[in-house]
């Protein structure tokens, strides 16, 4: 910069120059023609044209690609107290003063001078000879961008995390109150971040600083939205799945799934009163001589085995029935349970599960009420699966003899039981009967299906 | 009036009949102050020619408009208009979960009728979202529960109507993406209509099934 009177001399003799003007002038040249050497040596920045007064950005090149801006690197501070005002000039003028001397730069040259890469995903500093690499910053890690003009100097200062994955913010704040502009955030005061971080950058003037927040506060707009676009998105998804604590067989429609294993739930907790309650008919008091194990069987063990029952049908079913047969089964339980006739029940499963699969009718016979058990049995007579008919006892003799066993035999049980003859069968039939009945078809629906699937393995 | 009517009125894949029950309700009400008879019959006379043809009072009302040379955004008014109640949506029994879901419905309807003060300010838009997000979340819930809890006569029907809810839900999410690329905030309006449409579909399917 000329002196005024350097300038003095030039204007009135212009033919003379100071000495000491040619050397400071010479000297002045030399430094500009290095430094422009330099800059002529340097790469070209990967930038864009932004739409004025706002800076703004297509979202895109945020998102996929990256803007990069000349800045001055100063240093960064570290160990500063979180509850740091970042709007406050005063507090970061004075942090950013006492740590002029050791912590940061203190002349401004072309040793400072760097490239701040800014994406949707990070900010990256390096340097701007050599491109080595001074630190990155996920937008995550940032919690504020201040602009501070101290005189000639303009200063963008970032407050990060204290390390790379730490939030700056509280964890009360939401990571959404990011979409400030030139002001620092207040997150209504809450401060539970110990320490946090500052970046501190320097450009050349007013308009390159506010070029530098606006489209940090783009980036932040960006990653602000996306995030609750995805708050939504899971709030829906979650809506629409009924919640459970057990794995839930999906439907093949996405936007509503189905918990089939709570329905199903839901049914195993009412059989147990349906398995007590006709033990309780049968003279609960009574013994019960058709077996040991109907002898010693309370009401909780009978609902205990009838819930293990139908967890084991439940099994079998999954391993037979899509998950939308599945629901179809439950839906035709729950009607049948709420008043739709045995008729109807039995026509709707045996359409379900159709001719290949109609033996899982057969598990179904502890849950059948004592009401609706003949109609049941003749049904399962009328579509041969009971007696030695069907597919499955065909090629399983045992199965034959033990359902003529139980159907000829009241009181005395089955093998499997290892029952003994009882001396009042009249008396003790009923609630033998059922022990018996249960035992049994346990005995032949395991059989039974098993014999299936041996079946469906050898044919190809 | 009887749910019948109602239900086939309100297609649950259009929002033509919001104008009857959103705009022409309220209307109904103040006029049956003055003159209670001509009210019934010009509700009667309306809902049955909506009945016939759906869309019919939109027309009325958008024609109205431009005679009265009433610049307005329909859709946008729509909107605004759509936090009001309507009675033929309100679950009467008074069980706490019919209860809480006539007020969970209420309360999605209502933020989705501050969308056109807050979508011009970006911070408090996505702000609105969120509650918007949780409001639908919330209804879900109560739904979900009240298909545990209660017997129904009818349970496709309503799993269909939560499934057009949820599809609606996403398509409002949809239609957000797109906003924030393209700006357009007609679309945002339309699909926050539909949305307060398939709120009040689900009302009315627990009115009349459960």
């Amino acid at each position: 910069m000329a002196t005024p009177l350097a300038r003095g001399s030039m204007d009135h003799e212009p033919g003379i120059v100071s000495p000491f003007k040619r050397v400071f002038l010479k000297g002045e040249k030399g430094r500009d023609k290095k430094a422009q050497e330099k800059a002529t040596e340097r790469r070209a920045l990967h930038t864009f044209s932004l739409s004025q007064p706002d800076h703004r950005i297509d979202p895109d090149i945020l998102l996929n690609d990256y803007i990069e801006k000349e800045v001055k690197y100063l240093g960064q501070l570290s160990s500063v107290p979180g509850y740091l005002n970042p709007s406050s000039r005063t507090e970061v003028l004075q942090l950013v003063d006492n740590a002029r001397s050791h912590q940061l730069a203190g002349q401004l040259t072309s040793e400072q001078d760097a490239v701040v890469s800014l994406s949707a995903y990070n900010i990256k500093l390096v340097w701007r000879d050599g491109e080595d690499i001074i630190l990155r910053v996920p937008i995550h890690d940032i919690a504020a961008v201040s602009y501070i003009r101290d005189d000639s100097l303009h200063l963008v200062v970032i407050k990060t995390a204290q390390e790379s994955g730490g939030s700056p913010c509280p964890s009360s704040c939401p990571d959404l109150n990011k979409s400030q502009t030139l002001s620092s955030l207040s997150e209504g005061g809450a401060v539970l971040v110990e320490v946090c971080c500052l970046l501190v950058l320097a450009v050349d003037n007013k308009a390159a600083a506010e070029e530098l927040c606006l489209l940090l506060s783009q980036v932040f707009q960006i990653v602000y939205t996306e995030s609750t676009i995805d708050f939504l998105d899971r709030a829906i998804f979650d809506g629409a799945t009924t919640p459970t604590r057990h794995l839930s067989l999906y439907s093949d429609d996405s936007s509503s799934k189905v918990d089939v294993k709570e329905a199903f739930e839901e049914e195993a907790s009412a059989f147990p009163f349906q398995a007590s309650m006709e033990a309780e008919g049968n003279s609960p008091s009574a013994s019960t001589p058709a077996s040991p194990q109907a002898k010693t069987a309370s009401d909780g063990d009978l609902s205990t085995t009838a819930a293990e029952l139908l967890q084991d049908y439940m099994t079998t079913l999954r391993t037979k029935l899509s998950s939308q047969e599945i629901q179809q089964f439950a839906t035709l339980l729950h009607e049948y349970r709420n008043g739709a006739s045995i008729h109807e029940f039995c026509i709707n499963l045996r359409q379900l599960y159709g001719d290949s699969r109609k033996f899982l009718l057969l598990g179904l016979r502890p849950f059948i009420p004592e009401k609706d058990s003949q109609h049941f049995e003749n049904f399962l007579e009328t579509i041969g699966v009971k007696d030695g008919r069907g597919i499955i006892t065909d090629s399983f003799g045992r199965y034959r003899r033990t359902a003529s066993s139980a159907s000829d035999s009241t009181a005395n049980g089955n093998g499997a039981a290892g029952g003994s003859g009882a001396s009042d069968e009249g008396q003790e039939a009923p609630e033998g009967d059922e022990w018996d009945r249960m035992i049994t078809d346990i005995g032949n629906d395991i059989e039974a299906l098993g014999c299936s699937m041996d079946q469906e393995g050898a044919t190809p | 009036m009887t749910m019948d009517d109602m239900k086939n009125e309100a297609d649950a894949a259009s929002i033509v009949s919001m104008a009857l029950y959103t705009v022409m309700y309220p209307v109904f009400n103040q006029l049956e102050k003055v003159n209670l008879s001509a009210a019934q019959t010009l509700r009667a006379a309306i809902i049955k020619a909506e009945k016939e043809n759906p869309g019919l009072t939109q027309d009325i009302v958008m024609k109205i408009l431009e005679k009265k040379n009433v610049k307005i955004d329909y859709h946008e008014s729509l909107l605004r208009m759509a936090a009001d109640d309507v009675e033929e949506f309100t679950i009467d029994r008074r069980e706490p979960e019919f209860q809480e879901l006539n007020e969970r419905a209420r309360a999605l309807k209502h933020i989705l009728s501050t969308i056109p003060d807050e979508i011009y300010d970006r911070a408090g838009f996505l702000q609105s979202i969120k509650d918007i997000a949780s409001a639908i979340k919330e209804l879900l819930d109560m739904v979900n529960t009240v298909f545990r809890k209660y017997q129904y006569q009818n349970k496709r029907a309503l799993e269909q109507q939560k499934k057009e809810f949820v599809k609606y839900s996403k398509s409002f999410s949809v239609t957000l993406k797109t906003y924030f690329r393209d700006g357009k905030v007609m679309n945002v309006f339309v699909s926050a209509n539909r949305l307060t449409h398939q709120t009040n579909m689900i009302l009315q399917a627990f009115k009349t099934v459960v």
